[in-house]
């Protein structure tokens, strides 16, 4: 496409506020639960499981129906499309049928004229089920053998023989668990029946064609009659990629059924038990290295509970395959994966996306190195590696010639310069020596210093989805309609987005409007997800501005060389900037925008137009493990220090540094937001959220009085944050790049820090500890390290990961 | 029976300046549901409804000394009803002229919202520490963002452009006022006389449900004489939430907020130790009221009440409340019964007082018995405190673990010891061998040691979604051992501070 007009100035690169910010202070920005109900609208609710597994014998829903103002009641029966659904695999119910999986699985729709008698009448409905006995941990599906999809394995060179050659050796299995999403909005949707059988559906989601997809097979119905549009969620995080489906596959039943606008609001402790969230690992590895702490073989098993269905387990899976390594060089190396199947409600995209699980791992082994070979007798006058020693010597570099263990280059890696800078910015070595002189001498606190640099690819592994549509629209006054696929969930996509259009344009914000994101304008669309919501998007929507603009450039060229007979038309010289077009050769001779818009429209010139982006040089074979799967990396490291109460296991983080390369960032308020805001979330991963089941498989941690997310005081004290300026090019729109998604792993490092701080006691209490470290956990791998035998019967290989916060009663 | 205050049979509110009669069913509704259903003001979300993530928070404004007082509350766990006679600003009310507050231009420049959920939230907490610090002239730097803002949770910000955007709205000196409040002096004259009404309210769910407000301590005592059945409310922050999750709603409510006088703070003498510092706590003084109070006073408890729920929680739940659903995990129990706090209890027959641990231990009220207020003596300036509450999260949680801890040490040795812990047996208790084993022995981390395996033997640990009976016997070791470590200047080969 040619692009040679040009704007200057502009919006791009400044940190203007959140395109909503005055809708969310003034509380006027709308959600799906605050849309006004229509006077036929119908209240929605389900009736879940009572149990994890089993066999569904009978549904009573006779008292249900007797309650006054209850419309419908619907079951697997009355689904009159394809009863299952799933964006890998088909094999989700919409409601149950024969069999239930997991506690809280959606058995019974019911629709109420109020509130107040959907409430009534679900007490009333009876779910009869011979219970059988549920798979609930990972250990359990492994010795049954229960797995959703193949086994998965990337492997280079000879591990296995280089791992019996290396100097020293050492195995372990490691656990993560999974992580409530909590978006604040609830699942929430409005199904509302229009003319001849269309069906129109406002609901909470990344994913508005998966919906529209779902809906329609559910129904029966081509896809042309169904709409879904998103205006905004109240957060997603991974967490309304696929799981709006189910959700809005139950309204719009109601809607087909009753002809009636129909409203499905999760309640908080529905949503938290009946929706997935990121897969609990188990992690078997072996390292085998050199006495400078060199690795020279890698081999590891990821096992992930996937939860009842296959939603995006394998390709959770994958992501952690893909990043087994980190930031290191891998020379002979095996990973292997397997998703199990458990009774938990279905396992899903988190933020991370299986990243952070396998940078954990990663992250984990390099500290047993060290503390292996701090363990052992040196030769008189030399000092055992650090931590830092170690991941220094095998953090990728530049001009080795090195790729990840999956065959892609990682040249463009600016990690060594980083993880320098960072190390010099934080007084890194200094602070080591002071806290590692203090712990012995302080009678309460234990504290902890940790680095840990973050590599994750950008681009969907799944290359198809590398795709997105954006289409907009100029008016005669000059003012901006856009819309794109993506959608908004706070992170600023639709603010980056009209900030792109508008500096397209040479125009000021309040001319640029960004619409609803709708199946209408936007269709066959990938999901916002992986951190690419601004990469394809942005750019879709900035290859329209540059055909609209390219159209005026032409009219503009022509018209100031009409009434200007010195010029000849030039398109290069057009130059859209102020509201105003110029000729940059006769600058004082500007017009409006608006009045070329309108000289436009009245010659017939399109002035809407419709932007496609592809990312380009991708590609990644499933079947060999190879390829180049990721655009490019981005790339970071974080200094985390904790203070750990030695007596308690409470944990505060005095300080975190964290160095971060966003490329040139579009907004920098939003950037910095996601990097504080996604810190902050894997700091819970890691600390304080942690998901306890009871033995029937029931979620007991289903509210926030149990389930803690960080609060304010949680923050580190010290907060540093710096963007680093990588001297590469990438070729992201205006040279941007992802933010999403690795600001949460960067938390690893307070996890890492923890364990630093518990190594003071002893190696063993270190090297015990599992994610999340919460008080629980810190204490038990405290004790643990004090009784080295007594203690140490079923570990590492603990039979109760998914409810191990109970496993020491 | 006599009334000589006037009864009403509905209920009176102001929302933004505007007044509001609710009769019915309506009044048992959430505040948070009334103001989104009811007057289609779904500005105030809720994302919990249970008073635990503060997005639902609305600013209560109550004329108080001549200015109008500006308090957070959850929405979501406050029934119409409890509303009655008050005023409210929602996030609707703030730029009602079309201009931004400074709180809000503040939270729009500094990023301070990202999916806006728990925003208007944010705004109205805010808004409120920022009303208050205008009219005491508080600077921003003498704001403890932490402890205002631990009501309120965000899942995307990280919170630091929130506390960001706090301190920038406060440094904004000649802005329009924080929070507006239409139709004051109106407001102010007829709330002043609502509150003073007698309320019986009759509604039909179906159920019948009768909720009565005394207006006077006399009228409080023959209704319950009279009703003994009825559920008793003072700040309602737990039956609130008992309700979310489907406990019945009550026949009948008994709702003491009309009895100002029970929410008095007082200094008063003590009964057995003359020149004793003895604060005396309304039953009906909020916790908030009481942090305040003892900042100076017993700095301890403060820093412990800073953790007791959030401002939204503070400022609504009572000191009776809390005692008399007498749970495990109550925050200020342990410190109450080391101290050997007393409570008056009052009935139509009769007033008495009981001891703190007696009251707790099931010795509490008769069926026709209201908890008056508690005498909480402070502790000497000599005597060793520590208190202690372990939660998953620091803030806005529920102790795993509570505990108190007070000693006197004298020579190196321990003369007296008083320990009372929470979450480890089905009420507060006291660790009688304990105590016994640390008192006369040498201030040693051996004898704490031994001291937590006697704890242990004391006490009869759950598992439960907090922690395991191990961790928890676990934590009332390490305590012990903590208050050893904390107090090492006062070890038997040291000076004890006296």
């Amino acid at each position: 496409m040619m692009d040679t007009a040009k704007t200057t100035g502009g919006v791009v690169g400044t940190p203007v506020p959140h395109e909503s910010a005055v809708g969310h202070v003034t509380g006027t920005a709308d959600y799906v639960a605050d849309i006004p109900a229509s006077v036929d609208e119908l209240v929605v609710g389900f009736v879940g499981s009572p149990v994890a597994s089993g066999r569904l014998v009978g549904v009573d829903i006779e008292g249900a129906r007797a309650v006054p103002g209850v419309v419908a009641i619907l079951t697997a029966a009355d689904v009159p499309g394809a009863l299952y659904f799933g964006p890998i695999v088909a094999d989700e119910p919409i409601l149950a049928q024969d069999e239930v999986l997991y506690v809280g699985q959606p058995v019974v729709v019911l629709a109420a004229e109020t509130a107040e008698a959907l409430a009534r009448a679900r007490d009333l409905v009876r779910i009869q089920v011979e219970p059988s006995k549920p798979i609930l941990t990972i250990d359990h599906a492994l010795t049954q053998q229960r797995f959703l999809g193949a086994p998965r394995r990337i492997v280079r060179g000879d591990p296995v023989a280089a791992m019996a050659a290396a100097p020293h050796r050492l195995t372990g299995v490691f656990h993560s668990l999974g992580q409530e999403h909590f978006y604040f909005e609830s699942q929430a949707v409005l199904a509302c029946p229009g003319e001849d059988g269309l069906l129109v559906v406002h609901a909470s989601t990344q994913g508005p064609t998966e919906l529209q997809h779902v809906v329609a097979r559910t129904l029966g119905l081509g896809m042309h009659q169904v709409v879904v549009s998103c205006r905004r969620m109240g957060g997603g995080f991974g967490g309304k990629e696929t799981q709006g489906c189910l959700p809005a596959a139950m309204a719009a039943l109601v809607a087909h059924r009753t002809g009636r606008p129909a409203r499905l609001v999760y309640g908080r402790a529905e949503d938290m038990r009946s929706t997935g969230k990121r897969h609990a690992y188990r992690t078997e590895w072996e390292v085998g290295f050199d006495g400078d702490g060199t690795i020279l073989s890698y081999r590891v098993a990821f096992q992930s509970d996937g939860g009842a269905s296959t939603d995006l387990s394998p390709s959770v899976l994958e992501r952690s395959l893909l990043h087994a390594d980190n930031a290191y060089h891998l020379p002979d190396v095996e990973i292997r994966g397997q998703v199990c199947f458990t009774n938990h409600a279905s396992s899903t995209a988190f933020r991370g996306f299986g990243g952070p699980q396998a940078l954990a791992v990663m992250e984990h082994v390099l500290r047993e190195i060290t503390a292996h070979l701090q363990g052992l007798p040196r030769p008189h006058g030399t000092a055992a590696p650090e931590v830092l020693d170690v991941q220094r010597r095998n953090l990728y570099r530049r001009g080795a010639g090195q790729t990840t263990p999956y065959g892609q280059s990682v040249e463009a890696t600016r990690l060594p310069e980083i993880v320098e800078l960072l190390a010099e910015r934080s007084d890194y070595q200094a602070r080591l020596v002071r806290i590692t002189a203090q712990n012995p001498e302080d009678p309460r606190w234990l504290r902890g210093l940790a680095l840990v640099p973050v590599k994750f690819g950008i681009s969907f592994v799944s290359g198809f989805m590398n795709q997105a549509n954006a289409m907009v629209h100029l008016f005669t006054d000059g003012t901006i309609q856009v819309s794109c696929g993506g959608t908004e969930m706070g992170q600023g996509l639709y603010t980056k987005v009209r900030q792109l259009v508008a500096d397209a344009f040479g125009l000021p914000l309040t001319q640029v409007r960004v619409m609803p994101t709708s199946t209408e304008k936007s269709h066959n669309t990938t999901p916002t997800a992986a951190s690419a919501g601004t990469d394809l998007n942005g750019a879709a929507a900035l290859q329209a501005s540059h055909l609209i603009r390219e159209r005026l450039a032409a009219l503009a060229a022509t018209t100031f060389a009409v009434a200007d007979p010195a010029l000849s038309p030039d398109l290069a010289a057009i130059v859209f900037a102020d509201g105003q077009v110029m000729d940059s050769r006769r600058p004082g001779k500007a017009i409006p925008l608006s009045d070329l818009a309108t000289k436009a429209w009245l010659a017939r010139i399109d002035l809407g137009a419709r932007g496609f982006y592809t990312t380009p040089g991708i590609s990644y074979d499933y079947a060999t493990g190879r390829g180049s799967p990721f655009y490019y990396y981005a790339q970071g490291a974080t200094v985390a220090e904790v203070r750990v109460d030695r007596f308690t296991g409470e944990v505060t983080v005095p300080r975190a540094d964290i160095l971060i390369d966003v490329g040139r960032s579009i907004n920098p308020g939003v950037d910095r937001g996601q990097v504080i805001g996604g810190f902050v979330q894997g700091m819970g991963w890691v600390t304080g959220e942690c998901l306890v089941y009871d033995d029937a498989g029931v979620l007991l941690t289903d509210a926030p009085a149990t389930y803690k997310i960080p609060a304010v005081s949680d923050l580190p004290e010290d907060l540093r944050l710096d963007f680093y300026q990588s001297p590469d090019a990438v070729g992201t729109v205006v040279g941007s790049k992802a933010v999403g998604e690795p600001p949460l792993m960067h938390a690893i490092a307070v996890w890492a820090a923890i364990k630093h701080a518990l190594s003071a006691v002893s190696p063993q209490a270190a090297s015990r500890l599992r994610l999340p470290a919460t008080g629980e956990e810190i204490l038990r791998a405290l004790a643990h390290g004090e009784q080295p035998r007594a203690l140490d019967e079923d570990w590492p290989h603990s039979a109760t990961m998914a409810r191990w916060p109970r496993a020491s009663v | 029976m006599t009334h000589s205050a006037p009864t009403r049979d509905h209920v009176v509110l102001w929302v933004n300046g505007r007044r509001h009669e609710v009769r019915g069913a309506d009044t048992v509704l959430t505040l948070s549901a009334f103001l989104r259903t009811r007057l289609h003001l779904t500005g105030t979300k809720t994302a919990c409804d249970e008073g635990d993530c503060g997005a639902c928070t609305v600013v209560v404004r109550g004329r108080v000394a001549g200015s109008w007082d500006a308090i957070p509350v959850d929405s979501c766990i406050r029934f119409v009803f409890q509303c009655d006679g008050q005023a409210f600003e929602t996030v609707e009310g703030l730029a009602a002229g079309g201009t931004l507050t400074p709180v809000q231009q503040a939270m729009v420049e500094c990023h301070g919202s990202q999916c806006g959920y728990c925003t208007p939230g944010f705004v109205m907490t805010l808004s409120a520490v920022h009303e208050q610090a205008r009219q005491a002239g508080t600077p921003a730097e003498a704001i403890d963002w932490p402890v205002e803002l631990a009501g309120n949770l965000c899942r995307c910000t990280g919170y630091a452009p929130i506390l960001e955007a706090g301190s920038v709205a406060l440094r904004c000196r000649d802005a329009p006022r924080p929070l507006p409040l239409a139709n004051r002096d109106t407001i102010a004259a007829e709330s002043a006389q609502r509150r003073r009404d007698m309320l019986d309210l009759e509604v039909a769910l179906p159920a019948r449900c009768h909720i009565r407000r005394p207006a006077t301590m006399e009228q409080a005592l023959d209704l319950l004489a009279t009703h003994p059945s009825a559920v008793v409310i003072a700040g309602g922050t737990d039956i609130a939430v008992d309700l979310h999750h489907g406990t019945p709603m009550p026949a009948a409510w008994l709702d003491l907020s009309g009895l100002e006088a029970l929410a008095e703070l007082s200094w008063v003498n003590s009964a057995v130790n003359a020149g004793a510092r003895v604060l005396r706590l309304g039953a009906l003084a909020t916790w908030e009221a009481v942090r305040l109070a003892c900042r100076e006073a017993c700095p301890e408890f403060a820093a412990l009440l800073a953790r007791f729920g959030g401002p939204q929680i503070r400022h609504v739940g009572t000191v009776g409340g809390n005692i008399v659903t007498g749970s495990s995990i109550a925050d200020a129990l342990p410190f109450l019964v080391v101290m050997g706090a007393e409570c008056e209890v009052a009935s139509a027959r009769a007033r008495r007082t009981v001891g703190i641990e007696a009251f707790i231990a099931g010795g509490g009220l008769a069926p026709d018995e209201l908890l008056v207020a508690v005498r909480l003596p402070l502790p000497a300036p000599y005597e060793l405190l520590q208190l202690a509450k372990v939660s998953r999260r620091n803030d806005l949680d529920i102790a795993t673990v509570g505990g108190a801890f007070r000693m006197t040490v004298n020579g190196g040795v321990i003369t007296a010891a008083t320990v009372a812990v929470g979450g480890v047996a089905a009420t507060v208790v006291r660790l009688p061998q304990t105590e016994a084993w640390l008192t006369g022995r040498p201030f040693t981390p051996a004898t704490f040691a031994e001291a937590g395996n006697r704890a242990v033997g004391e006490i009869t640990p759950w598992s439960d979604v907090r922690g395991s009976a191990d961790y928890r016997r676990q934590l009332i070791r390490g305590l012990l051992r903590r208050f050893a470590a904390l107090h090492t200047s006062h070890a038997s080969d040291g000076a004890p501070r006296l």
